[in-house]
């Protein structure tokens, strides 16, 4: 649960927004320590789907970015070939919201990592 | 002015999110087999009008939808999120849906602007 304290602030302070570098580095340090060596199997992959959604917002939740909500959305593939598209749309405020996301690949499997933060005012 | 957002006391419907998720996606992928070179336009267009109908049930909400279409081909496909929100305000569906050459799984996030 978030605090629910009410502020007199519309905008997040420039040190405390959210940073879609930063977040693009979390995602790309754990993904790549967790998955390097994966291969793909059906009976752990829902598991590590979920644990991995987990890692990267406990990460993000410690770069304090002031008064934000954070949606964390893992996906994992197993690649065989097939076409995979992927796409987002946000209806928020561009000019405090953004978004992070990074892609890692091995032989056996693909895997998505898209960050969403929405200031809460 | 009075803004809706002043008398907004209801939680995120994620049963209403869902259907209009469904509508879209069946609209828009309909009796379609999978297609290289439209797909880029279908996850576009499955986005495009989940969010149209999602702002015309008028709530203080922030949306984001997220749409992936996937190639059947026997390979497994997983998706998990996690939030850190409000959890009694903001709410989160997410829709599968395939036929026989594809799978499309949409999730949808709304957050709280009240």
């Amino acid at each position: 649960m978030m605090e629910e304290s009410d502020t007199y602030h519309i905008r997040p302070n420039h040190r405390f927004k959210f940073k879609p570098a930063v977040v693009k580095g979390y995602i790309r340090n754990i993904v790549r320590e967790r998955l390097s060596d994966v291969q793909y199997e059906p009976e752990t992959v829902a598991e590590l789907t979920r644990s991995l959604a987990e890692s990267v917002k406990d990460k993000v939740k410690t770069a304090e970015f002031d008064r934000y909500k954070i949606v964390v959305q893992v996906l994992i593939g197993e690649q065989r070939g097939q076409g995979v598209k992927m796409s987002a749309r946000c209806l928020w405020d561009a000019d405090t919201d953004n978004y992070a996301e990074d892609v890692f690949m091995n032989d056996s499997l693909f895997c998505v990592v898209t960050v969403f933060g929405s200031y809460y005012y | 002015m009075l803004m809706i957002w002043d008398v907004f006391q209801g939680s995120f419907n994620s049963e209403e999110a869902e259907n209009v998720v469904k509508e879209g996606i069946e609209s828009v992928l309909g009796g379609d087999d999978y297609s290289q070179t439209h797909v880029n336009k279908w996850t576009a267009a499955i986005v495009e009008r989940c969010l149209t109908q999602l702002v015309k049930i008028n709530k203080p909400y922030k949306y984001i939808v997220t749409c992936s279409v996937m190639q059947k081909t026997g390979a497994g496909l997983h998706t998990a999120n996690s939030c850190y929100w409000d959890t009694s305000m903001d709410g989160s569906c997410t829709v599968r849906w395939e036929n026989r050459t594809m799978y499309c799984v949409v999730s949808v996030f709304a957050v709280c602007i009240a």
